[in-house]
């Protein structure tokens, strides 16, 4: 004998976790990524001024090599940042268009 | 490139004092763990063996200074080629994220 | 900095081995010289090389301990032979003193002129070396390009 068909109870649909909308998690991740970013791609700037500053005083412990090594490492970081920078840019551009 | 840097002012010495009394020919110690000495801060320096002592105590041999400068450049040559090309390939990467 | 360093102790090399070289040419020059402002026929002369610490234009007061490592050359000192003269037997000649004899230069031009080779050959190799790092040094910017 099946039991006769319930009623649906209220707290059935209140009992269901929704994911709240303003949830900080995912957004944060994304800034700490772009901070971390912004301060390797600041690092690897310094370093390489570091670099030349040492080799032009005189620093007999660098060599000219790794100069221009140091060099060319901050301008390869900073064209892949300011890549992933337009990329995110014109996608968040997409984005304001879809929702206007 | 640092070591072959050093390799090469070693060589630059061992040729100005080709015809100093009592001087020894000098080398990098390529024995030891090639490793460490990538590591290390300064390069072992070694005096080098099995060459023939003048009357004078000096045992530098032209020839083997000479060939040590031409490998030491081919090599530093090849280094830095290869760094080139990375760096271009780097770049290309880069490049193809931004029309992709 | 260890190209550039390279540099000036090839430069030593070259420096000390012209002074080499000269020396040899007077030699030469007046091995038959029996008369000398000093009295006394002409010694001939030699450099005596040793090493010695190279410091590049460019480097700074500071070095760290490795550098020393690397070292030039100078001459230290120009010595004078004194050993006697050769005398030979030619009574005839200005110089000849009581006996006849003549002092001659204690000089062998056969050793000397070896000697200017084995110089030139060495001040040649340091020429080689220079080059050899003016070509690494280039190289090295080339990274940049």
């Amino acid at each position: 004998m099946s039991s006769p068909i319930q009623p649906i109870q209220p707290g059935i649909v209140t009992n269901i976790a929704l994911p709240s909308l303003d949830s900080p998690e995912p957004s944060n991740e994304f800034r700490d990524l772009l901070s971390t970013s912004i301060a390797a791609v600041n690092q690897q700037q310094n370093d390489a001024q570091t670099a030349v500053n040492q080799f032009l005083s005189g620093d007999s412990s660098i060599e000219l090599h790794s100069v221009a090594l140091a060099g060319q490492r901050a301008d390869l970081s900073m064209d892949l940042f300011l890549q992933v920078r337009n990329k995110v840019l014109s996608a968040y551009q997409e984005i304001m268009k879809l929702q206007m | 490139m640092t070591l072959l840097s050093v390799r090469e002012r070693l060589v630059a010495s061992n040729i100005a004092n080709a015809d100093t009394p009592g001087f020894k020919t000098k080398d990098i110690d390529f024995q030891s763990d090639f490793e460490s000495a990538l590591e290390a801060a300064s390069p072992p320096v070694i005096e080098v063996e099995g060459l023939k002592i003048k009357n004078d105590g000096n045992n530098v041999n032209l020839d083997r200074e000479s060939r040590m400068l031409g490998e030491t450049n081919l090599r530093f040559n090849i280094a830095s080629q290869l760094v080139r090309s990375e760096i271009k390939s780097i770049r290309n990467a880069i490049d193809e994220g931004k029309n992709g | 900095m260890s190209l550039f360093s390279a540099i000036s102790v090839s430069a030593s090399g070259m420096d000390a081995q012209r002074t080499r070289a000269e020396l040899l040419v007077e030699n030469l020059a007046n091995s038959e010289t029996t008369r000398t402002p000093e009295g006394g026929p002409y010694r001939r002369k030699d450099a005596v090389f040793t090493t010695q610490s190279t410091s590049s234009p460019f480097q700074s007061v500071l070095q760290n301990q490795f550098q020393d490592q690397t070292t030039g050359v100078a001459v230290a000192e120009i010595t004078v032979d004194d050993s006697p003269p050769e005398l030979h037997y030619q009574p005839g000649h200005p110089d000849a003193d009581a006996n006849g004899n003549v002092a001659f230069p204690h000089i062998n031009p056969a050793e000397d002129m070896v000697d200017l080779m084995s110089a030139s050959h060495s001040y040649q190799a340091n020429v080689t070396a220079i080059s050899s790092v003016k070509d690494m040094i280039q190289r090295s910017l080339d990274i940049l390009r």
